[in-house]
């Protein structure tokens, strides 16, 4: 099939709009982080740094503890997309896998609890992590978040779609629950353990509002919270200095999303053809 | 993100306020523990006084420099001081820190934070901590400010971060334009040096001549409602659908939709540093930041009267909780009598421009000197004659400050009649009084 050359040039002109649409800030916080001051706020707005300057990123890294609140959302981050994953990988296994009474009806909670905003429960998990006087710890930083209503039911949908002869060979072969799932199931679920993983890490390293009413101090902030110290709370911001800690934020999501979409993509497309 | 997060600490916020608020949940009287934290090994075995505050950026680590040459001044206290977010999230936070008993001991709270937590007896008066003779006493700060911390004679709030709005102006663009080098005197005279403005290019376009806040404007134009004879409310008798407060109102829709002289901005003080604007009303205390930041003159004047002068008071200040421990309690005082020591109060102006709370520090050599090299830092204390403490209901009303910021962007922004706008957001008003309107007669009233 072939496309007239009018057609064609809408189509262009279309897929470049969508994509200022979606590069246009990231381009505008990348730039801007490389600028000086005088240029940031000059109208009309200067496009391309005419001298690239380092000086933002000093600054941000200095104003505030950020190796701290690296290290902070990191430990957060893996552990917490750890303790998710698993628990959501072990929930979908059973619902699919295992007999066990009023299964749907506990599904039918699961569902249910993904329609219930987060913002519901802020109150009651603030309550609860108080008691347990874990307020500024690690443990309530982490804990109330590792059930996911929303992984669970991704991984259940995806274990449905396994053709259920190769677990009834695996179970034949004497396969118990622990080898089936290491060994048949997941194997054949990288793709969607790779969207979950990226999804759940994604979600846990930009969390920001549970992180700032859980913890008090600088020592246990995490980066998003930590952006927030960039801000001066009269007047004028130093947006510059602000955008430098955006980048530095959001670095690490931008690789671990670019590693891991070679595995989501080539999990789709895998097998594809072969019918 | 903002508003969201600010929906979603509102749901937190609101659900504490309400668990604090009613059914007994908490004892006044109880005795909470401490949010945790790190003690350094240097201030071991001190009694250790939890600070929480709003502070960032620039004004954040001056702060924090106080906070340290304190720790360091003496050997039996130590000050952690914890940054929790804007003035409203630090509000929020202090309320579900009373739900989980573990409260600060001391806290930064906004003008319109503080009340509804002394409304629900969780502040301390300082009476008792005072010391006369030794400077940390009622007498040291200036009594405007301090007064509108007391009610039923004890005092409740302390001042500290305190400001008003002053009126920003680009010299640079008033000396092209041909005007005198001073900010008007009153808005009729603004509107007739806007067509001067007018002419004046700045990056390509004519030179807008006011810049309006988009979130939080009701502060501002607070002062403009007076400005024009008119109030928010008369104790909680709700009066902005009434002549002054509707003269404001449409003296600015003018400016923006017929005149096309001013406009509403997300940051007003950002389009004024970048030129886009030649003047702006805004606090006191991003008069340092702007003065940094800003690539030609910043002069700063009085906000223009027009059938009168006055504008709102506004800024933090510093409550004691009433569920910290009497040892917690005395600590803190000490810090707050090191706060309230001239030459820091001096500091604290000279580093952010808030108005200097403590009355001998307008005479200290360190803030005079800098007032007769730049006397842009003196605008504030000139203006004080002129400050006035906000109509009731935006102090007590809950959300009403929101209720009067979204009446003014619907003037702003859709051209709206500021009778009809005004109508509704009075109704609105209405309702809110009704909701404290008990609590406010008890406590407030005197």
């Amino acid at each position: 099939m072939t496309t007239s050359v009018p057609m064609r040039a809408v189509q262009y002109v279309l897929l470049v709009g969508v994509a200022a649409v979606f590069l246009g800030p990231l381009y505008w916080l990348v730039a801007t982080s490389f600028k000086a001051p005088d240029e940031i706020y000059q109208f009309p707005p200067v496009w391309w740094p005419t001298e690239f300057t380092w000086e933002n990123f000093g600054l941000a890294w200095e104003a505030a503890p950020f190796d701290r609140f690296f290290l902070n959302s990191t430990i957060a981050t893996v552990a917490g997309t750890a303790l998710k994953v698993t628990n959501a990988v072990l929930t979908a296994y059973a619902f699919v896998y295992l007999r066990f009474p009023f299964k749907n009806v506990l599904f039918l909670g699961i569902l249910g609890a993904m329609m219930v905003p987060g913002h519901v429960t802020l109150l009651p998990n603030y309550l609860t992590v108080a008691t347990l006087g874990w307020i500024n710890t690690y443990a309530g930083l982490i804990i109330p978040g590792i059930g996911s209503a929303f992984a669970t039911f991704l991984m259940r949908q995806h274990l449905l779609t396994l053709p259920r002869e190769v677990t009834d060979a695996a179970s034949v072969d004497g396969a118990g629950h622990w080898r089936t799932l290491w060994q048949v199931v997941l194997p054949m679920s990288r793709p969607m353990l790779a969207t979950v993983l990226v999804i759940t890490a994604v979600e846990e390293w930009n969390n920001f509002v549970w992180p700032l009413i859980v913890t008090n101090t600088a020592e246990m902030r995490t980066l998003p919270i930590g952006l927030l110290f960039l801000k001066d709370e009269e007047g004028l911001s130093n947006w510059g200095t602000i955008m430098a800690g955006t980048l530095i934020v959001l670095a690490p999501m931008l690789v671990i999303f670019f590693v891991a979409q070679r595995w989501i993509v080539g999990g789709i497309t895998a097998g594809a053809v072969k019918g | 993100m903002s508003t969201r997060r600010a929906f979603l600490l509102g749901v937190l916020g609101t659900g504490a306020a309400a668990t604090l608020s009613g059914c007994g949940f908490r004892s006044p009287d109880a005795e909470y523990g401490q949010p945790p934290g790190s003690v350094p090994p240097q201030y071991a075995g001190r009694v250790r006084v939890v600070f929480w505050h709003s502070y960032s950026g620039r004004n954040g680590n001056v702060l924090g420099e106080i906070v340290t040459e304190f720790n360091e001044s003496q050997d039996d206290v130590y000050v952690e001081a914890q940054y929790q977010g804007s003035y409203d999230d630090t509000a929020r936070k202090v309320a579900a820190s009373l739900v989980a008993g573990q409260v600060p001991d001391i806290a930064i709270f906004s003008d319109v934070t503080w009340e509804r937590f002394y409304l629900n007896e969780a502040l301390e008066p300082f009476d008792p901590y005072f010391r006369p003779g030794t400077g940390f006493e009622a007498g040291a700060y200036e009594p405007k400010l301090f007064d509108e911390g007391v009610l039923q004679g004890r005092s409740w709030w302390l001042p500290f971060a305190r400001s008003t709005p002053m009126l920003y102006f680009n010299r640079d663009a008033f000396a092209q334009a041909g005007l005198p080098d001073r900010a008007p005197e009153t808005w009729s005279e603004l509107r007739e040096w806007a067509p001067a403005l007018a002419s004046v290019q700045s990056a390509g376009r004519s030179l807008r001549s006011l810049a309006f806040v988009k979130v939080d404007g009701d502060w501002q134009f607070q002062g403009n409602v007076w400005q024009f004879g008119g109030s928010y409310s008369d104790g909680l008798d709700i009066t902005i659908d009434a002549e002054g407060a509707v003269a404001a109102g449409e003296w600015q829709r003018r400016l923006v939709h017929e005149d096309g002289y001013g406009y509403m901005a997300s940051s007003a003080m950002t389009d004024f540093a970048a030129g886009l604007t030649a003047m702006a009303q805004d606090s006191t205390g991003g008069l340092r930041n702007a003065m940094e930041k800003a690539s030609f003159s910043v002069g700063a004047g009085f906000v223009p009267a027009e059938v009168a002068a006055g504008v709102a008071t506004g800024g933090g200040g510093i409550g004691m909780m009433r569920n910290a421990t009497a040892e917690r309690k005395q600590a803190a005082a000490v810090f707050l009598a090191h706060l309230s020591r001239p030459e820091i109060a001096a500091r604290w102006t000279i580093e952010t421009g808030y108005l200097p709370v403590i009355t001998a520090a307008q005479q200290h050599p360190a803030l005079v000197d800098l007032i007769a090299r730049e006397p842009n830092y003196g605008v504030a204390i000139r203006q004080l004659p002129r400050a006035r403490q906000q109509d009731a209901i935006r102090l007590y009303g809950r959300n009403a400050n929101v209720a009067i910021y979204t009446g003014l962007q619907q003037i702003y922004a859709d051209n709206a009649d500021p009778r009809d706008v005004f109508g509704s957001v009075a109704r609105r008003l209405e309702s809110i009084a009704d909701e404290v309107r008990r609590q406010y007669e008890e406590k407030v009233r005197p």
